[in-house]
């Protein structure tokens, strides 16, 4: 005999996907993803899953390319007759965000001295504490040297390339906005004369998740 | 009016016993006991529950040394994910009051790059977070933006003492921005010591600071001196311990913030002759209730509602299976001859099988709402990084090269000094170095950081 009509076990089934389904929550205290993700080798002028408002890898490639090509197209550098000896100097941030700021110079000087052929000469300013040490050593006749090292041999800058990275944000319970402008410049360093200047300004905007705002 | 919990709601249904004293109430649905329905349903909700309530993680157990940064590196290394930007914001304070600047600097990098990817993506533990059925402490910590624009302070103070004030000063116009979408504008932005810090910074680099000193000067309850170019010493003084917060409301709901007034509200710094007066530039307890509510609190909100909304419809239920379980019994007495001829008046019990049907049903539903009222979870997260400060204070002054014995005195409220909380300490000033020139031409300042925040 079926003691168990069919409504009976309706009643039951209900239930039990019911219940279940209010108390899935209770269960789920696990971590999402908890063997990590694998790690993915990106190009760094590509976007990332993570990308944010703020200077990012992507940018800094968008802006040294474009330096390092514009800085062989002047005719102060395209039409010398002797390489231009040119000085980095430290780029100034004026924005929201930290940054690195030895990478920008440091990437637009390895371009120009994987591209320009000799066009420029960089000069290691960073080095100067180190070779004033090894010259003094010659000097002393401590170690060989291939030249008289009493002769000034260190040469002066012709130019002097910096930048400054100047930002504009704005937060609202609507998201976050920055704009910020990457420009450089080449300044002669007998006249004071800005030979060269360019920029490139890149804006982003996002809005961060509910449970954070 | 508290509302009885499952449990005693579950007594109310009305359970008669038979002759066995086994409850038989509501049997005769059809041809099948209640009791025998109710039972399976019961322990099959019942062995849901407990089955989803086990997994809630172990937390291993830690031995504390007494050391502040080994005993939270230690709490770092078993934290769950979510909590990892929680304990490395505790460790990198006790870092830096500690002197151990690579480790606080490690600390907060990796923090801040962690809250900034969360806020860049949302990922999916932030979003389980706004959903009914799983607590807001459930997402990646990050902090509150006061605890954000503490951590952008603590990592400046390090920008500092490295020689980049201009990513220190990044870090307090970061400070700033963070405390910008308040909901009430007056208090939008209005840090002192971030505004007047990256003035400094500009003037420093050779810029205008005006702006930034006007911006702090209006914020400030005390006088701000004018920026001192050629000072080389700075030193940053913070004292009292920071809000806590708190879940308030009838389901903890609504996040509050409670700070326990700190003796020490001003110091004073004695160097080289000079007294310099560090009062309270900022407070740290003023900055995290100035915020006004967040989009989190309506969310937090809207399943509170939902919490109250289906344990009332379970109330509801469960009280109508009541009155359905009992009207469906009906006492009659008739007369009745027996066989030894005599009259006899018997009760007899009639079932009306509709309103118990009415009542399994409405108990079920109940009983539904009930579990489903306890699975919400609206209370607000109230992890805190609780080793900040109260007060924030700083100073930047000139010292000549050499070493510099300097008393740092802390006064209560009525301008007693604090005797037990003295520190007594060196400052030593390094010859000008010209490998540590700044990026304006500047000697690197001596950058001291002191605390009167106990461990």
């Amino acid at each position: 005999m079926n003691t168990h009509p069919r409504h009976c076990r309706n009643y039951v089934l209900y239930a039990s996907l019911a219940a279940a389904a209010s108390l899935a929550g209770c269960a789920t205290q696990g971590v999402q993803n908890p063997a990590g993700a694998p790690v993915t080798e990106m190009r760094p002028d590509e976007r990332g899953r993570v990308a944010g408002t703020g200077v990012e890898s992507q940018d800094m490639v968008a802006v040294t390319d474009k330096m390092a090509r514009k800085i062989l197209e002047i005719p102060e550098i395209a039409n010398a007759k002797t390489p231009p000896r040119i000085v980095l100097e430290p780029v100034v941030n004026n924005t929201r965000f930290t940054v690195n700021k030895d990478i920008f110079l440091t990437k637009i000087r390895t371009q120009l001295n994987e591209k320009a052929s000799g066009k420029v000469r960089f000069l290691d300013r960073a080095m100067m504490a180190t070779l004033e040490r090894e010259q003094r050593l010659k000097q002393q006749g401590l170690v060989t040297a291939t030249a008289d090292p009493n002769v000034t041999e260190f040469r002066g800058a012709d130019y002097f390339l910096t930048g400054t990275l100047e930002g504009m944000s704005t937060r609202t319970t609507q998201g976050m906005s920055d704009y910020v402008l990457y420009s450089f410049r080449l300044t002669d360093a007998r006249t004071s004369d800005i030979v060269w200047e360019s920029s490139l300004d890149i804006k982003k905007e996002g809005l961060e998740d509910a449970a954070y705002r | 009016m508290p509302r009885p919990p499952v449990r005693h709601a579950l007594r109310l249904l009305p359970l008669p016993t038979n002759s066995a004293g086994i409850p038989a109430v509501l049997h005769p649905l059809s041809s099948v006991s209640s009791s025998r329905l109710l039972s399976p349903v019961s322990c099959f909700l019942l062995s849901v529950a407990l089955a989803g309530c086990t997994t809630v993680p172990t937390v291993p157990v830690i031995t504390y040394t007494g050391d502040p940064i080994v005993d939270g590196k230690a709490q770092l290394a078993v934290a769950p994910a979510k909590d990892r930007v929680l304990w490395q914001y505790r460790v990198a304070a006790a870092a830096l009051r500690h002197g151990q600047d690579a480790e606080a600097r490690a600390q907060l990098d990796d923090a801040q790059a962690a809250t900034a990817g969360a806020l860049a993506v949302s990922s999916p533990e932030a979003a389980r977070a706004r959903s009914t059925f799983h607590a807001e402490s459930d997402k990646p910590f990050i902090g509150e933006p006061y605890e954000r624009a503490m951590a952008d302070y603590y990592r400046a103070i390090l920008y500092w003492r490295a020689g980049e004030p201009d990513n220190a000063r990044a870090l307090y116009r970061d400070a700033e921005l963070i405390d910008s979408d308040t909901a009430e504008k007056t208090y939008a932005g209005d840090w002192v010591l971030p505004d007047w810090l990256d003035g400094y910074a500009t003037a420093r680099l050779g810029g205008d600071g005006t702006d930034a000193l006007a911006r702090a000067r209006k914020n400030s309850a005390h006088p701000l001196p004018d920026y001192d170019p050629a000072a080389n010493v700075l030193i940053f003084v913070e004292f009292g311990r920071g809000p806590r917060k708190l879940a308030g409301g009838e389901y903890g709901e609504q996040l509050r913030f409670s700070t326990e007034p700190s003796r020490a509200v001003s110091a004073r710094l004695t160097v080289a002759g000079q007294t310099i007066a560090l009062p309270p530039w900022d407070d740290v307890g003023w900055q995290a209730i100035t915020r006004g509510g967040r989009v989190m609190d309506h969310i937090l909100g809207n399943k509170a509602v939902f919490k109250k909304n289906t344990d009332t419809l379970g109330d509801v239920a469960l009280a109508g299976a009541v009155i359905a379980a009992e009207s469906s019994r009906r006492e009659k007495q008739r007369t009745v001859i027996g066989p030894d001829g005599k009259k006899r008046v018997v009760t007899e019990v009639e079932r009306d099988r509709g309103s118990e049907q009415t009542a399994v049903a409405l108990g079920v539903v109940g009983l539904l709402a009930k579990l489903t009222a306890g699975a919400a979870q609206p209370t607000a997260d109230t992890r805190a990084w609780d080793n900040l400060p109260q007060y924030l204070s700083f100073a930047a002054l000139r010292l000549p090269p050499g070493a510099h014995p300097a008393t740092l005195t802390y006064y209560d409220a009525a301008g007693q000094p604090l005797a037990s909380r003295t520190q007594m300490f060196t400052v030593n000033i390094p010859a000008p170095d010209p490998t540590t020139i700044s990026d304006a031409g500047h000697p690197r300042e001596t950058v001291l950081f002191r605390s009167e925040v106990p461990d």
